[in-house]
C-alpha cells in the first residue's frame, strides 16, 4: 500500500518525531547509563566467578545454588527483609489515623501535622544515631521512662536482644516514615469530593460505614503510594540497620541490602553479591506487582 | 570541506586524550591513602612537603577515608586500574589484599634496604608477613591489653590484676551490681581472641586449612562468658558494641575491666577525667597474649612509580616523620628509635600512658588473632555471628561452635 499523506504533511510528522526523540533522548540515555546498563552488569556477573584482580569466569548458577542451598544467612536477611516490608501496613494504617485527626475540625491540627512530618526530612543516618540512644541500655530515654514508671527493673537491651533488635530497628524506621505516609494519606484525603459524604450523611450512612465505602476505596492511590515507598524503604533501610546494629547481633537484623553491602565490600565478593542484588531486584518487581494487584490495579488510581 | 575537518577533530580530540594517564599517574606522582587521620591535616601536608623537597619533581596527592569508606574506595579503584600508590591499612585487611594480589611484595625492597629494615619493630612487621613474603611495614601500632578501674576493683576488695581466666571472670562478678558491671571487651577484628587463645584455642590448624576450636574447652569457654554475661558480670555491650559504646561505657567508671588495645586510654581518658595513673592501672591479660590491631603502609601491585612509592613509605616511618607522628598522635610507630625516645619522653611526662604504651613492646611474640589468610574477612564473618550467639545466649555453645566449625570449614574450602 503507497502512503498517500501529501509530502508537506510527512515531513512535518517526520520533524515532529525528531523533536519527540529529541528531548526523550537525553533522558533516555541516562535511564540507560544508570539503570539499564548496570542491571545487565549486574546479571551477568552473578553468573561470575570475579574479584577487583581477578579475571571474570563463567561459572553458571553456582553463585544461586550457594545462596539458596548453602547459605542459611541469605535465608535470615530475607525473612527479616519480609518481615520488614510487612510491617509496613502497620506504619500506613497509623498514618492514615493521624491523617483522619489532621484532617478534622482537631484544634491545632496544622502544628501536629508539622509535628508528625518532621522527623521525614532527617537524614537517616541520624534518625538511627538518635534511636540508638533512646534504646540505650545505660542512659536511654526508653530505659529511663520505664524504670521509673516502675514497668521493669533491669534496663531492657533493645538493640543488643536477638528478639527485640528488629523490632526496635523497624519502631525507628516507622517513625521517620510515618510523617511521609500521612502527608500522602492527607493528600488523599482532602481530594475526596466532600459531596460524596454529604449525600451518605443524608442517607443515613454510619461514619464506620462511610470510611470504609467512601474513604477506603477512593484513597486506593494513596496507600498504593504508601505500600510501594514502605517496600522499597524496607530495600533501602541500609543506613538506618548500618548505624543502629550493623544486622547485628548475629545476623537478627541483618536484611538483604545490609547482605549485599557486606557481601560485596567486606568480603570482596561482588559476584556473590550480584546475585543477591539479581534475588532482591526480583522480589522487589514481584512484590511490586502484588502490591498493585492489591490496590486493584494501574497503580490503584480511580476510575470516572 | 571545512565542516568535515571540524568534524574530524572532534571526533578525534577525545580519542587522543584517551591514552593520556590519570593525574595521578603521571610520571613522579603518587597518591596516598590514609585511614581517619582527617584531622592530621596540617601535619601530613608538611611530611609531604619534606618528601618533595627531597625528591624535587615528585608529586603527592592524599586522600583520607572514614572507617568503612576505605575498603570499599580502595576496591573501586582496583577495579578501575588506579590503585592509590601508597595506602595505609588497619588489621588483617592488609593480609588479605596481599592474598587478593593487590599489593607489592616488599621483601626484596625491604632486604635492600637492610638498616631501614633492622629499625622496624620484627614482631609487628612480621605481622604482614603472608606465604613468606613481607607486604607491609609498621606505621601506627597497636596490640590488646587489660585496663583495671582501681577503685571498683578497691570497692570490691580486689588490689591486684587478674592472673588467671578464671580470676578474670570471678573479679568480674565481684564487681557486679545495679548499674555495675565486671568486664568490657572490644570484639571487632578478633579483639576478643586472646580470651580463646589463653584457655589452649587455637581457631585453626597450623597449615591453616582446618577448623580447631570446636572442643570441649572451647564450649566451656564460652559456657562461662554466656554466663558471666548473662548475670552482668560481663557487660553486654562487649558483644555488641564496636568501639565508642564499649570505651564509653568503661569512662563512666561503673566497668571493672576493660579489654582494649592501646589507643582506647587516650580515648577514655578523653571521655572520663576521673581516670588517671592512680585510677586505672594496665596490664597484660593471663598469658601475655594479645590480639594486634596495627596500621600499616604497603605499596599497590598497579602503582606506576613503585620505586618513588617506596622512598615515599621509607619517608613517612623514617624517624623524621614517625617522629612527628608519635608526638601529635599519641602513637607507636613500630620505628623502634622513635617508640623507644617516645616511651622515655612518657615515662617522665605522662607515667599512665607510659604505662599503658609500655605493654605494647612486651610479650609482642604472643600476638594472636591474625591469621596468615587471604580471607580472613570471610572467616570471620563465619565465625563471629556463632560466638555472638553463644555469649549472648541464643545458641548453647555446643550448637553455636557446630554451626561456626560448618560455616569456618566451607570458607577455607572455597579459598
Amino acid at each position: 500500500m503507497t502512503d498517500t499523506r501529501p509530502d508537506w504533511y510527512r515531513r512535518k510528522r517526520t520533524r515532529e518525531i525528531a523533536t519527540v526523540v529529541c528531548f526523550l533522548l537525553p533522558a533516555l540515555v541516562l535511564f540507560f547509563l544508570y539503570r539499564i546498563l548496570p542491571l545487565g552488569w549486574n546479571l551477568w556477573l552473578s553468573f561470575q566467578a570475579w574479584s577487583p584482580l581477578k579475571p571474570a569466569q563463567f561459572i553458571g548458577l553456582e553463585n544461586y545454588q550457594e545462596m539458596l542451598l548453602d547459605d542459611d544467612v541469605f535465608w535470615q536477611a530475607l525473612g527479616n527483609t519480609l518481615i520488614f516490608i510487612g510491617c509496613s501496613p502497620l506504619a500506613i494504617a497509623a498514618a492514615l489515623g493521624i491523617a483522619l485527626l489532621v484532617n478534622s475540625d482537631l484544634k491545632g491540627a496544622a502544628i501536629y501535622r508539622t509535628i508528625v512530618f518532621l522527623s521525614y526530612p532527617l537524614m537517616t543516618v541520624a534518625v538511627g544515631i538518635i534511636w540508638r540512644w533512646l534504646y540505650d541500655e545505660r542512659g536511654g530515654f526508653i530505659n529511663y521512662v520505664l524504670r521509673q514508671a516502675g514497668f521493669i527493673t533491669e534496663p531492657l537491651k533493645f538493640l543488643q536482644s536477638f528478639d527485640m533488635a528488629l523490632p526496635s530497628v523497624i519502631v525507628a524506621d516507622f517513625w521517620q516514615v510515618l510523617g511521609f505516609y500521612m502527608i500522602i494519606l492527607l493528600t488523599g484525603l482532602q481530594s475526596i469530593p466532600q459531596h460524596l459524604y454529604e449525600a451518605a450523611r443524608v442517607d443515613g450512612v454510619p461514619a464506620r460505614a462511610r470510611f470504609l465505602w467512601i474513604t477506603l476505596p477512593l484513597l486506593r492511590p494513596s496507600i498504593f503510594l504508601c505500600l510501594v515507598v514502605g517496600i522499597l524503604n524496607s530495600f533501602t533501610a541500609f543506613d538506618l540497620v548500618y548505624v543502629m546494629t550493623n544486622g547485628g547481633p548475629g545476623h537478627a537484623t541483618e536484611l538483604l541490602i545490609t547482605l549485599i553491602y557486606k557481601a560485596g565490600f567486606g568480603q570482596t565478593r561482588f559476584d556473590y553479591a550480584a546475585a543477591l542484588t539479581v534475588v532482591q531486584f526480583l522480589l522487589l518487581v514481584v512484590l511490586t506487582w502484588v502490591a498493585n494487584r492489591a490496590a486493584g490495579g494501574n497503580a490503584g488510581s480511580r476510575e470516572g | 570541506m571545512r565542516r568535515r575537518h571540524l568534524l574530524k577533530a572532534t571526533v578525534l580530540m577525545p580519542a587522543a586524550a584517551l591514552p593520556m594517564p590519570a593525574i595521578a599517574q603521571a610520571p613522579k606522582k603518587i597518591a596516598w591513602l590514609t585511614w581517619n587521620l582527617v584531622h592530621l591535616e596540617s601535619h601530613i601536608k608538611q611530611w609531604i612537603a619534606g618528601f618533595v623537597a627531597a625528591n624535587p619533581g615528585a608529586e603527592v596527592e592524599w586522600i583520607d577515608k572514614k572507617g568503612p569508606e576505605l575498603p570499599a574506595f580502595y576496591q573501586t579503584q582496583l577495579v578501575a586500574g588506579t590503585p592509590p600508590d601508597v595506602i595505609d591499612i588497619q588489621g588483617a585487611l592488609g593480609l588479605e589484599y596481599a592474598g587478593q594480589g593487590a599489593l607489592l611484595d616488599m621483601t626484596a625492597l625491604l632486604a635492600k634496604d637492610s638498616a631501614v629494615k633492622a629499625n622496624y619493630d620484627a614482631d609487628y612487621l612480621s605481622n604482614w608477613v603472608f606465604e613468606g613474603k613481607n607486604y607491609m611495614v609498621p606505621y601506627y601500632v597497636s596490640k590488646t591489653l587489660l585496663f583495671w578501674n582501681k577503685n571498683r576493683f578497691r570497692d570490691a576488695g580486689l588490689d591486684k590484676p587478674p592472673a588467671t581466666f578464671a580470676e578474670i571472670i570471678g573479679f568480674a562478678d565481684k564487681m557486679k551490681g545495679g548499674e555495675k558491671t565486671g568486664l568490657l571487651t572490644l570484639n571487632f577484628d578478633w579483639l576478643y581472641w586472646p580470651f580463646m587463645q589463653m584457655n589452649g584455642i587455637d581457631l585453626l590448624s597450623p597449615d591453616l586449612k582446618t577448623p580447631t576450636f570446636n572442643t570441649a574447652k572451647a564450649a566451656e569457654v564460652l559456657s562461662v562468658l554466656a554466663d558471666a554475661t548473662k548475670s552482668g558480670a560481663i557487660n553486654g555491650i562487649s558483644w555488641t558494641g564496636r568501639w565508642v559504646e564499649p570505651n564509653e561505657a568503661f569512662a563512666t567508671g561503673n566497668v571493672g575491666m576493660l579489654h582494649a588495645h592501646a589507643p582506647a586510654y587516650f580515648w577514655i581518658k578523653g571521655k572520663g577525667p576521673w581516670i588517671n595513673g592512680e585510677t586505672v592501672g594496665a596490664t597484660h591479660v593471663p598469658g601475655g597474649w594479645a590480639t594486634p590491631n596495627s596500621h600499616g603502609l604497603g605499596i599497590s601491585k598497579g602503582s606506576k612509580n613503585p620505586e618513588l612509592a617506596w622512598a615515599f613509605v621509607k619517608h613517612i616511618t623514617g624517624n623524621v616523620v614517625a617522629d612527628s607522628l608519635a608526638r601529635t598522635a599519641s602513637v607507636l610507630t613500630g620505628n623502634r628509635t622513635v617508640d623507644q625516645a617516645q616511651l622515655a619522653r612518657l615515662q617522665k611526662d605522662d607515667p599512665a600512658a607510659y604505662d599503658v604504651l609500655k605493654t605494647q613492646f612486651e610479650f609482642t611474640d604472643k600476638m594472636c588473632g591474625n591469621w596468615r589468610l587471604g580471607n580472613d574477612s570471610r572467616v570471620k564473618d563465619a565465625f563471629w555471628p556463632e560466638f555472638q550467639s553463644a555469649v549472648l545466649g541464643r545458641k548453647t555453645p555446643k550448637a553455636a561452635l557446630a554451626d561456626a566449625e560448618r560455616r569456618v570449614a566451607r570458607e577455607l574450602r572455597r579459598a
